[in-house]
């Protein structure tokens, strides 16, 4: 979940008031966000937001202007959107695109601001919003990639063309040297961090004005000269790509709705492409593309469990922070244009929630009756673990995840029917256990210094390759456990077995066998109807000194779903 | 001091001895042998732990010295010692030369060079011209005999003092006693007699006793045979020092963190909740497509869910559902959603990972779930993360669901409230907006617990119609999961994550109630 650091000032300012510490905690519910710090020195705020699909809350100016609709101040209006045969007026400034990006990267969108001289904090907020709709929305600059450049050093046409990575070259930011565009994801951080995003590709996305001076490679860096802004620049170029169009435009509005809260003035450009597009083949961004969402108000108080008229919800909905009518028995929300998140007429309800305060919803009691239980399962199992327990086991649990050495390796057995993770963080989380036993084992490792006999025991989850499941695999419940002593052999896993199956009322048998992890010659299958239903045995020396253990050792393991039948 | 409890935690040894001997009375080993068949072990036993309550005290200390037999000693009483051997054997038939003794008499050569030495000395054999023994004075054998009457006289009393043998049988022991690390005919023992008197506590203790009528025939272990005989009627039983330090017990127990698991789904049973389970290997389908997350949602690459290697895929997904789910995500189906607008990945929906949350189960629930109905689990889950103190990749999380034509955001607020004053133990309860992909609206309840104080007990909401519609339910379900990690280990006495899993017995031995 994304987040933000503010700088109190702005965000103040934007607010168009101050507020004290409870008073904010409290009105950042509305919007879904947490104060995570409020360091008084530095004047930052420190904001966490935890609804992913509000990527215009990730910056000061859209979080304020969000508290500013709760504090009931208003839903301010962007003169500066086309819609749909409704194009603004973009001058000279245009941005054709090449063909060759059809498969590449399609889409761009970009406007240019003029205002106040950026300062140092400005700039940082810039980068961070910049930063949070890239990462998050962008998935790390794949959907989106934005950049921002020195509008005055630029002469329209922008040209967005598929360039060949060997033969074009340019000063990259950060960087005194001309790179090639290849060479750059080689040797640039950023061409490292992002090159994967188009290495696959013949040509790679470039962006240049009419005198060939080059703004950036998108979505990998910046060239050095027009792309590299500065503390006290008042004209801006700002541009995004990506593979999909809506999102793009969306966040395009968003940063143009921050800059006009910062007092820029946004004016729009027009992109011109030589394919098809679900907007035309002319778009003029920032462009307005989100389409109104109806509710039936019944629908919102059956859901609510409060009863509420059409005009009351819309009231409630305005006071979120969008623009609503109503027509008969229906509330009609029409998207602001930082806003993309109504999917259904149920994003609509929780407007009318968050509007209304949730607080005001008095809690009622369910008023279903019905029967509860726990599983069959999970009631055998507990049947088990009081025998256990009463043949003077003491109970363990253990993860289900653990190494390829602890479960594998140590325990002498073959890379058989495992499941392993192909993405693990560290080889310590990599394999899922297909037995309990060397959690076992590993108890008994780390537990020499514990008042001996030791008598463990666990009842899990374990999972087995099994190809005859749609999912490959088996999950299933399992028993097992341990005597750890002097003395300890096969007689004590015996007994306990015994003991077991008379009181769940089961009978077995016994079947010699031969398995890795024992001792040949003192290893049993427990048989029950002739399926084999686990393993008991004196654990073998080789296994012991695999696991540094010096004690004599006998395990079992039935699985529980097998006995249970 | 307070007697009685003394008196009881006496030994029957101790108790004998006190009531055995009177004011004035020595007390000693040998005396208390006599007179109590005690051992000697049981003396000084029963002495030193007297001594040691100051009841009886040290007056004098003798020593006595005895002499007795050494193995050998005995060997040459039943025998004859080597020197009486070679004179007999000489005496009764020709020189021999001192090899042909010890052949003849199966003596090793230097103890018959030592005994011939002997012999010679004393005038009874001497060595003729041709080097061999032979009689010089047959008279001569009062060594000989001394040492036989001296054999004989100790043998027959098995030790005596050293102070009773005349001044040449002490100096014929000095001569043949065994020395250190070498064999002899004699041993002398030393014997430290100490002789004891009551003390004036001792003599309080002994009338204390009497006047409780303890005989030191006291009861002490019960057996079946004293059932049996029915001794017990007569004889009184032996208090016990109940104050003894007692030893440990190693026993069985369940876990304490599984017992918390256990009470917790009770709880839930008890509030009208039916139990489900799953597999720990899910399909992205269930894990998060059915719950109407985008395949191209944050949460869904490689950081935040495990990948199996193998198998890559499950080999089908169960149908309607699979076409229910995948027109959802591309234009709403019948839901009233516009959907994710989006090609939906057919291959990736069966792509095979480990359930990375239990609201995977609540969704597998409700294709068969009855309306209305109540379920929840208690499931292990997994994540790719930092693992610490505060942070799991293999966890559980707890999770469930309401079905019925009536649920609503206000009777959830109920349920919540239920939660957090049934399961939590919570004392305030406030509700915040939230957010999860699955759910709309979405709320989080924070709690106010009296050891904890504030803290988001869990996630709430009502499933969104793109989750229930395609998997066929029609009416509301409301979905939460509770966050109980932090109770767990407040009723566990950790703080570290890591160690509600811990490998370590004596930690999970040790660990109580709290």
């Amino acid at each position: 979940m994304p987040k933000i650091e503010i700088q109190e000032s702005i965000f103040f300012k934007l607010l168009g008031q101050k507020m004290k510490e409870p008073e904010l905690v409290s009105i950042l519910e509305g919007a879904k966000a947490e104060l995570d710090g409020w360091e008084k020195e530095s004047s930052i705020l420190k904001i966490e937001l935890n609804d992913t699909n509000r990527p215009d809350l990730w910056s000061t100016a859209g979080l304020a202007r969000q508290i500013r609709a709760l504090l009931g101040k208003g839903i301010k209006e962007y003169g500066f959107l086309s819609r749909k045969g409704d194009a603004r007026d973009t001058g000279n400034r245009a941005v054709n695109v090449d063909t060759g990006l059809k498969d590449i990267r399609p889409y761009i969108a970009a406007f240019v601001v003029k205002g106040p001289p950026i300062d140092e904090p400005f700039l940082l907020e810039i980068i961070q919003s910049q930063e949070k709709l890239c990462q998050n929305l962008g998935k790390r600059r794949e959907k989106i990639a934005m950049g921002v450049y020195r509008a005055d050093m630029i002469q329209y046409p922008v040209s967005y063309i598929a360039a060949d990575p060997d033969k074009t070259s340019f000063v990259p930011l950060t960087f005194d040297n001309e790179l090639s565009l290849r060479e750059i994801l080689k040797q640039h951080p950023k061409g490292i961090e992002f090159g994967g995003i188009v290495e696959n590709f013949k040509k790679f996305p470039f962006i240049k004005d009419s005198k060939d001076d080059v703004l950036s490679f998108p979505p990998i860096i910046n060239s050095a000269t027009v792309g590299a802004l500065q503390v006290g620049d008042n004209h801006i170029f700002v541009e995004m790509t990506g593979p999909d169009l809506d999102p793009l435009l969306l966040a395009t509005s968003i940063t143009a709705c921050d800059f006009a809260d910062a007092g820029y003035e946004v004016l729009p450009v027009k992109i011109v492409y030589p394919y098809d597009t679900p907007y035309g083949r002319e778009i003029v961004t920032p462009y307005y593309f989100q389409k109104p969402v109806s509710l039936d108000a019944a629908y919102g108080s059956k859901l609510l469990g409060e009863k509420l008229t059409a005009e009351q919800s819309a009231d409630y909905i305005r006071k979120a922070g969008n623009p609503v009518s109503v027509e008969g028995d229906k509330v009609v929300l029409t998207p602001v244009p930082y806003r993309n998140d109504f999917l259904h007429p149920v994003d609509v309800v929780e407007e009318i929630m968050i509007g209304r305060g949730l607080n005001n919803f008095e809690p009622v009691m369910p008023m279903y009756y019905t029967i509860g239980r726990i599983s069959e399962t999970e009631e055998f199992t507990r049947g088990l673990r009081d025998i256990m327990v009463g043949l003077g086991f003491q109970e363990m649990i253990y993860n289900y995840l653990g190494s390829k050495k602890d479960f594998i390796e140590r325990m002498n057995l073959p890379d058989e029917d495992f499941i392993h993770i192909s993405n693990p963080m560290t080889e310590n989380y990599a394999v899922v256990r297909k037995s309990a036993l060397p959690n076992l084992l590993a108890s008994e490792a780390v537990s020499g210094n514990a008042a001996y006999p030791h008598k463990i025991f666990e009842t899990g989850k374990v999972v087995c390759k099994d190809k005859s499941e749609n999912y490959g695999a088996r999950t299933f419940n399992s028993l097992s456990f341990l005597v750890a002593d002097r003395e300890a052999g096969f007689n004590d896993v015996n007994n306990a077995v015994s003991a077991l199956f008379y009181f769940v009322a089961r009978e077995y048998t016994r079947k010699e066998t031969d398995d890795p992890r024992f001792i040949k010659g003192r290893t049993a299958e427990i048989l029950c109807n002739g399926k084999k239903v686990g393993i008991m045995g004196e654990v073998h020396p080789i296994v012991l000194s695999n696991w540094g253990i010096t004690m004599p050792c006998a395990c079992a393991e039935i699985d529980i779903d097998k006995l249970k039948g | 001091m307070n007697y009685e409890e003394i008196i009881k935690g006496l030994h029957p040894l101790e108790v004998k001895v006190l009531l055995n001997f009177n004011k004035g009375d020595p007390i000693s080993a040998k005396n208390t042998m006599e007179k109590l068949s005690f051992l000697q072990g049981q003396c000084n036993q029963s002495f030193s732990w007297l001594s040691d309550k100051q009841f009886i005290e040290e007056k004098s200390r003798t020593t006595t010295v005895f002499v007795a037999l050494t193995d050998s000693g005995w060997e040459y009483r039943e025998k004859g010692t080597p020197e009486q051997r070679i004179f007999d054997l000489v005496k009764s038939g020709e020189p021999l030369t001192l090899p042909e003794i010890a052949d003849k008499l199966n003596l090793e050569n230097k103890d018959v060079g030592s005994a011939f030495g002997s012999l010679s000395k004393a005038g009874l054999l001497s060595m003729n011209v041709e080097k061999k023994a032979s009689i010089a004075d047959a008279s001569k054998t009062d060594g000989i005999e001394k040492m036989k009457k001296l054999l004989d006289l100790i043998a027959s009393k098995e030790q005596v003092l050293e102070k009773d043998l005349s001044p040449a049988q002490r100096e014929l022991v000095q001569k043949n006693s065994k020395k250190r690390g070498s064999g002899g005919i004699f041993k002398i023992i030393e014997q430290e007699e100490i002789i004891y008197m009551f003390t004036d506590t001792g003599l309080t203790v002994k009338e204390k006793m009497k006047s409780m009528g303890i005989t030191g025939e006291e009861i002490g272990v019960l057996t079946p045979e004293i059932m049996t005989s029915g001794e017990w009627k007569t004889r009184g039983f032996r208090g016990y020092n109940i104050n003894i330090p007692p030893a440990r017990v190693l026993m069985g127990r369940k876990n304490p963190y599984c017992e918390f698991l256990e009470n917790l789904k009770n709880k839930l049973a008890s509030l009208g909740f039916e139990e489900f389970d799953g597999p720990l290997t899910e399909t992205e389908f269930w894990n998060s497509d059915a719950l109407f997350m985008p395949q191209f949602h944050a949460a869904r690459d490689i950081h935040d869910v495990f990948y199996v290697k193998d198998p890559l895929h499950a080999r089908e997904i169960a149908q309607p559902y699979l076409d229910h789910v995948s027109s959802t995500h591309e234009n709403g189906w019948k839901t009233g959603s516009r959907g994710w607008q989006y090609g939906f990945d057919r291959d990736f929906t069966r792509r095979m990972i480990l359930r990375s949350q239990g609201t995977v189960l609540s969704a597998k629930t409700l294709p068969n779930a009855k309306v209305p109905g109540k379920y929840f689990g208690v499931v292990r889950c997994f994540r790719p993360d930092d693992v610490d103190a505060t942070h799991s990749a293999d966890f559980y999380q707890t999770e469930g669901i309401v079905l019925g034509e009536e649920v609503n955001l206000r009777n959830l607020l109920g349920l919540l409230k239920i939660f957090a004053e049934e399961v939590a133990g919570a004392t305030e309860v406030k509700y915040v907006p939230g957010y999860f992909p699955f759910t709309e609206p979405s709320v989080e309840v924070h709690i106010k617990h009296k050891v904890l104080g504030w803290f988001e007990l869990g996630g709430s909401g009502i499933f969104r119609p793109e989750v229930t519609e395609p998997l066929g339910i029609k009416v509301p379900v409301l979905a939460w999961g509770l966050g109980i990690d932090r109770m767990a280990m407040m009723s566990l006495g950790i703080n570290d994550l890591r160690e509600l899993f811990t490998f370590d017995i004596e930690n999970v031995r040790m660990r109580r109630r709290k």
